[in-house]
């Protein structure tokens, strides 16, 4: 079956290497932050670029409704709502529009999305995939971007349970990937970066999360090295 | 010199009972709320509406200009129940902003400033919620994780740096406006803990710098269910609230 699937935050780390592989047996629309002139990195051509920066979650969510419907797309099998930034902190200390902005792009704008498609994944008894992190009990490196995943985790939870015969909602925490996460957010991993997942591997097995619809998953090495970007079933 | 003490939601429920048994304790207590409190010598009202950023900025500014706090409680919150897609935007925006944004933009300008004293506490009010789920306040659930996280997250390094320790506490549902508010019609009362109760709870807790604050015996076996069985303990939830919810609440 051919699945209608959104994924934000697709234009770079594992969102590009999901949203890149999935277009190639599915009708994919991605969004991001940049005009598309601007993306450098290798954007299948099959896939639908909708320009939506969740510093604006209110502004973003109805960008990706029009643009939706602009497309002709009704309904949708699967939304990925990936998109994240983190920022380092010192000594425990956000500064302050770094927390506003984590809130905005991984929390606010996830809750308002997730509302507005709401008839759209309910159409097809659709899958609603929230990225979160295996942070999201807590890390004195990226407090608010913790504790905007920590949030997430206790969303897709709720939500999960109030969708439930309506929608699926999951919730996976990735485990460190070699994206430009890091770098963006300030942060230099340093020697332990070398245990670092592929982006591909990752984008793998959270394509077999998807397809198994359980939540929460956590997906780091110790999935990894069982084997979970190999077995399982693809989209 | 009298200690000094900053609680957030000071004018009404957990936070009136935390401010009142602070007085009592000694404190001169500053209040932060959008209505002011009963009146009490004891007591400096700072108005503020801590879903607004330029607010919430002019009040670090105002908050520079005064000696450090020896305790600082986040108290304040509100909530939206309901059907998760019913509740407005709007409504889901202002929880996020009053009760995961304000504390944590609040905790990083004052500590920046120097405004929290060394040794002190910082305390986070989240909810019972974090050890469940909470089907028809999806967005509220989402916000006290976030401070249940925020704190998990600061408490180490601000003890190893500034010996300031961090309670988080998870009260359950309390006898407040708020609560009776939120609840689905019909509920009784007669379960919720008295907030003066939670408060003197919590207060001892912090003091004694416990991570967590669980007031109440309830509140605890709450807890550990939570943790043993999650999702058994979600459909629970989904049964007692989200299946009796004929109406959405905001604030």
């Amino acid at each position: 079956m051919r699945r209608r699937i959104l994924i934000t935050g697709g234009t770079s780390g594992i969102g590009l290497e999901l949203a890149n592989d999935l277009s190639k047996r599915h009708d994919v629309m991605v969004t991001g932050s940049r005009p598309r002139q601007d993306i450098a990195e290798p954007l299948s051509q099959n896939l639908i670029y909708v320009q939506a920066s969740q510093t604006d979650p209110e502004s973003a969510t109805q960008i990706i409704a029009e643009a939706l419907l602009k497309a002709g797309w009704t309904r949708l099998d699967n939304v990925v709502l990936n998109a994240g930034v983190g920022h380092a902190a010192t000594d425990g200390l956000d500064e302050i529009d770094k927390i506003r902005a984590s809130l905005d792009v991984n929390l606010l704008s996830t809750i308002l999305i997730a509302r507005a498609l709401f008839p759209w994944l309910q159409k097809t008894h659709g899958t609603l995939t929230i990225i979160g992190s295996v942070t999201h009990n807590g890390q004195g490196l990226f407090p608010a971007y913790a504790a905007s995943k920590g949030a997430l985790h206790g969303f897709a939870r709720a939500l999960r349970s109030e969708w439930a015969g309506r929608v699926s909602v999951q919730i996976l925490h990735p485990g460190p990937t070699h994206t430009g996460m890091h770098a963006k957010a300030g942060h230099d991993p340093g020697r332990i970066a070398a245990l670092f997942l592929k982006p591909s591997a990752m984008a793998r097995m959270i394509e077999q999360a998807m397809k198994s619809k359980r939540s929460p998953m956590r997906l780091s090495w110790a999935k990894f090295i069982v084997g979970g970007s190999i077995l399982g079933r693809r989209l | 010199m009298k200690q000094r003490a900053l609680v957030t939601g000071g004018s009404a429920g957990l936070g009136k009972a935390l401010c009142k048994a602070l007085i009592e304790q000694g404190f001169e207590v500053t209040s932060i709320d959008r209505n002011a409190p009963e009146a009490n010598a004891h007591i400096t009202f700072l108005p503020c509406d801590l879903a607004d950023r330029q607010s919430v900025d002019a009040l670090l500014n105002r908050l520079g200009e005064k000696p450090p706090f020896d305790i600082v409680i986040f108290n304040a919150g509100i909530s939206a129940t309901g059907k998760f897609e019913e509740i407005s935007p709007q409504a889901h925006m202002r929880v996020i902003r009053i009760n995961a944004e304000a504390p944590m933009v609040l905790t990083a300008g004052l500590m920046a400033s120097g405004k929290i004293a060394q040794g002190g506490h910082i305390a986070f009010v989240s909810s019972l919620s974090h050890f469940t789920g909470y089907p028809g306040a999806a967005s509220y659930a989402a916000s006290k994780d976030a401070l249940a996280i925020y704190a998990n997250s600061i408490r180490k390094i601000f003890y190893k740096r500034h010996r300031i320790k961090v309670t988080t506490a998870f009260p359950g549902p309390l006898k407040t406006d708020h609560a009776a508010r939120h609840a689905p019609e019909g509920t009784s009362a007669d379960k919720r803990m008295e907030a003066n109760a939670a408060a003197a709870l919590i207060l001892a807790d912090i003091f004694k710098g416990k991570p967590k604050a669980l007031p109440g015996t309830s509140a605890r076996l709450f807890a550990i269910l939570g943790k043993i069985a999650p999702k058994p303990m979600t459909l629970a939830m989904r049964k007692i609230i989200y299946e009796k919810l004929d109406k959405t609440v905001a604030d």
